[in-house]
This record gives C-alpha cells, sequence and structure tokens, in this order.
C-alpha cells in the first residue's frame, strides 16, 4: 500500500522536478508482526523445569549381611505415606480427581519391637499420623514448622542448626562478599562445601528417614516428603517397601481412627 | 452564515516506529523460545523446591502416563559425533540385538527404518510393532497416523513400551532392554551421565498412583540404575 502522493499544488511549472512524498504503510507490516509474536509467545515454555535427584538401594540380594550398615532403632524414623480414604472405607477419597495424601510415621522398630500378633498390633501400635503443612509465618516473619516437618526437624535438630547457622554466616558475608554475581557464586560454592560437611559429619545426631508409600499414594506425595528431606537438610534417606507389619499397622490405626 | 471551516488533516499516522519495536520484540521471541516437545500423553509435574537445573543434553527421559505407559525420550550431545539422529539409530540396532537375545520371533530394521527412529522426538510401542511404526514415516499423512498411535488414539495399536513387575535381570523386559541399549551406544558422555544419575530422569504426573512410579523405579532398580533424577516443577522456597 504504498502511496505516492504528488504534491505540485494542481500547476505544475514546466521544466520544474515534481516533488514527490514517498509514504509506505507499515499497518499490515504491525498486523503480521504482531501474529507472530502472539504465536511465539504462546509456543514457548519459559519455566524450564527443575529436577530431583534420589538415589535407590540395589535389587540384589545381599549375602553378605555383616557389611551392612544397620541404622541403629533410636534413630530410625519411618514415615508412610497413604491417600485418604473415605470415610468408615478402605476406598481412596478423592477432590476432582485429585489423591490426597496422608502421613504416618514411627520412631524405632515397629509395635516397639514385638513380633507381630493380632494382640501386639493392638496393643503396640506406634504410629502416629502427621501433616503435610508448610511453615506458619507470623506477623514478624518468623517461620513456625508444623506436621511432619516439625517432626523431623526435631529428630533433626543438631544439623538442622548447624545448617541455618552456616546460612547467617553466608548471608554476612563470611564467605565472601556477596556484591557481584561472580563473587555470591564463589561464596555460595563455599556454603555448599560447608553444608555438605555438615550432612556427612559424624559428630552430628542424625536420624535415618525411611520413606514407604502405599500403592493408593499419590506421586505427588513422594516428592512432597522428598521435599521435607531437603529442607529439613536430613542426609540419611531412602525410599523402602511397605512390609506386612507396616501395612498391619496403618490398617489397625485407621480402624481405630476412623469417622474422625 | 459562515461556516466554520474544518481543515482537512490527513489521518495517517507513522507506523515504522511502531513496526521497528514489533520486530524486535519478535526476534526476542525467536531467540529465546524452544518449543513444546510433543508428547504422547500431558503431565503436570509435582512442585518441588530442588533447585537444580535439569539436564538438556545427555539424558534419557522416562514419561510416565497415570495409566502405568511409558515412553522415552533420548537426547544425546550437540556434537556432531554424538549427534542424536546417529546415536538413536545406534540405539534402535543395540535394542534389537539385546531383543533377540531373549526373545523370538527375532527382530531386525532396514537402514531405512533406522533413519526414519533416528528423526523421532518420544518414541514408545512394542518392538514387534516397530518395524511397522516406522514405515510410516515414509507414507502421506504418516506423520499424524504416528502421533495418533503414540497418543493411543489407533484402536489397532497399543502404545507404550511394554513393561511389568520384573526382578530378573537376566530376562528383562522390553522397557529395560531400552534402558540398557542406551547405556551401550558409544555416547561416552550419556553413559556417564548414567552412570551419576542425571542422565535419567523420570516425568511423572503429580497424581500417578504410587503403584505406577514404584513399578518403574523398581524396573529401573533390577538392571541396576539405582540413582536418577525427577523431573518437578519449581515451587517457592517456604
Amino acid at each position: 500500500m504504498a502511496e505516492i502522493q504528488q504534491n505540485d499544488g494542481g500547476k505544475g511549472k514546466k521544466g520544474h522536478q515534481k516533488k514527490m512524498t514517498i509514504r509506505v504503510d507499515f499497518t499490515p507490516m504491525v498486523d503480521m508482526n504482531m501474529l507472530l509474536i502472539t504465536f511465539f509467545m504462546l509456543c514457548t515454555t519459559m519455566i524450564k523445569s527443575q529436577t530431583l535427584s534420589i538415589a535407590l538401594p540395589s535389587n540384589e540380594k545381599v549375602e553378605n549381611t555383616d557389611n551392612m550398615s544397620q541404622a541403629s532403632a533410636d534413630d530410625a524414623v519411618t514415615i508412610i505415606i497413604d491417600a485418604k480414604r473415605k470415610a468408615g472405607s478402605m476406598d481412596v477419597d478423592t477432590i476432582n480427581g485429585k489423591v490426597i495424601n496422608e502421613v504416618y510415621y514411627y520412631f524405632g522398630k515397629p509395635l516397639d519391637g514385638e513380633a507381630p500378633t493380632q494382640e501386639s498390633v493392638a496393643s503396640h501400635n506406634n504410629l502416629q499420623k502427621a501433616e503435610i503443612l508448610s511453615d506458619e509465618v507470623n506477623d514478624l516473619g518468623d517461620h513456625t514448622a508444623r506436621g511432619i516437618r516439625k517432626i523431623i526437624q526435631d529428630r533433626n535438630k543438631e544439623v538442622y542448626e548447624a545448617i541455618k547457622e552456616l546460612k547467617e554466616k553466608y548471608n554476612n558475608g563470611e564467605f565472601g562478599s556477596l556484591e557481584t554475581a561472580q563473587e555470591r557464586e564463589a561464596a555460595q560454592e563455599k556454603y555448599k562445601a560447608a553444608a555438605v560437611e555438615i550432612r556427612k559429619s559424624d559428630s552430628y545426631k542424625k536420624p535415618v528417614i525411611i520413606i514407604k508409600s502405599t500403592p493408593h499414594a499419590s506421586y505427588g506425595g513422594l516428592v512432597e516428603i522428598l521435599d521435607e528431606m531437603q529442607i529439613n537438610s536430613v542426609s540419611k534417606y531412602q525410599i523402602d517397601n511397605m512390609t506386612s507389619v507396616d501395612s498391619l499397622m496403618l490398617i489397625d490405626y485407621q480402624n481405630r481412627h476412623h469417622g474422625e | 452564515m459562515g461556516r466554520v471551516k474544518i481543515a482537512k488533516k490527513s489521518t495517517f499516522i507513522d507506523m515504522t516506529a511502531m513496526s521497528d519495536v514489533t520486530v524486535l520484540l519478535l526476534t526476542f521471541f525467536m531467540l529465546t523460545s524452544t518449543f513444546l516437545q510433543k508428547e504422547p500423553a500431558t503431565v503436570i509435574t509435582p512442585a518441588s523446591v530442588s533447585d537444580e537445573k535439569v539436564q538438556e543434553t545427555n539424558v534419557v527421559q522416562v514419561l510416565v502416563s497415570p495409566e502405568g505407559k511409558v515412553w522415552l525420550t533420548m537426547n544425546n550431545d550437540t556434537a556432531q559425533a554424538w549427534s542424536n539422529e546417529k546415536m538413536r539409530a545406534a540405539l534402535l540396532e543395540k535394542v534389537s540385538e539385546v531383543y533377540n537375545e531373549t526373545r523370538s520371533p527375532k527382530i531386525q530394521f532396514t537402514d531405512a527404518q533406522k533413519a526414519a527412529f533416528g528423526k523421532l522426538g518420544s518414541f514408545g510401542v512394542p518392538l514387534k510393532d516397530m518395524g511397522d511404526f516406522l514405515d510410516l514415516y515414509y507414507q502421506p499423512e504418516g506423520m499424524t497416523k504416528m502421533d495418533q498411535w503414540l497418543a493411543g488414539e489407533d484402536p489397532n495399536h497399543p502404545t507404550g513400551i511394554p513393561i511389568n513387575w520384573n526382578q530378573d535381570d537376566s530376562r528383562p523386559n522390553e522397557f529395560q532392554m531400552w534402558m540398557k541399549a542406551m547405556r551401550q551406544t558409544d555416547n561416552e558422555n550419556l553413559k556417564e551421565a548414567i552412570k551419576d544419575g542425571t542422565g535419567v530422569a523420570l516425568k511423572a504426573d503429580q497424581n500417578t498412583s504410587f503403584e505406577v512410579i514404584h513399578m518403574v523405579m523398581d524396573n529401573l532398580q533390577t538392571i541396576k540404575m539405582n540413582k536418577f533424577t525427577l523431573l518437578t516443577a519449581l515451587k517457592a522456597a517456604e
């Protein structure tokens, strides 16, 4: 739509060159560009997804059990993830097709080390229920852990506090200045190395957390619990299979508490 | 009566500047965009506080649908020697070798089929159907048919790599065969990545039941791929 305007006032003088202004209408061009931009905006994924790395034990049967590192009963915390059941039945309860996860936990050995019989399951069931909750933040901005996070944090107090102290040091610039991106990166590197040192160190009392899940619980629940490990700086945790005792305890707990 | 004369003014607006801006924006989006890969199943990954970046090269992505179907995507180096097309063609050859060790009837792929496989993004059909699947590539409308097959919209053809509970390393199921073959391609970097756990990424919907995920994890454990990563979306730190 190029427009050539003749601007000679109607009475052109002979021998004089005509003045011409050449104007190109860019409106369609802009229209087209806008369409293309919209297309690209809708097609791009700006947010890159993150990853969470996990390591599982090998499936191979271990013949020599002497070399196995045994977690002492004092340190062991078992977390069981289960789906919320409909009141009074074993059917999985859902909201909009979403499974709601519940967490249960026990310290040490199941049934306090008793052999699993009908009586011991009823009398020595040390399973307790917790919730997956985020921190409570008060007006001053202080965080208070709740639910399962509080339980893990209490068990991992020594390491958690050491890491917290380290973080403070990092924020105060004790690992190097945080001014430029380069310096910040260097400081962060040092901080991370120190944090790993603390997590590995044997001088702190550390829990060993065993994560189990019933088949009905959702994958999201597992990731949430794995997240708690990271938030609370737990160094020793693993994903394991449910044992029959675990199932018995879970059923017993749910039978006793149903309708709540 | 005097009439007010309204001067005739041109309503022509100069769009040149506007055009400049839009072209700049367009350039920006074109350069920064990475297109959404077409995947056989749409999943919403769970949110996590972990901030590890996702690997772009030398990674095998295992896509798990809530129904327990599994598809794979293999990304290699940008280097010519270990380019995607070349490595995928090699992978198909390896997997047929692994398959023929324990299963019959034996399968074999033509060069044309291998070339077609090299151009695929996600894949995941039973190996006995793989030949038919790859032949579609050279047919008119074949790409659409392939997509439909992968998405499970084709009633005659099952999609997803066959997977079941199997803890016997000597008799792997097809999913395990593929994963074993991944380790055997000549791409040393991928081999290294699989070993240290960054090379295998599990992508599943947050509502997938643990049963399904457990089966996939158990399959990987059986073939001694004990370390891997889970793809998550970033959750703001609490």
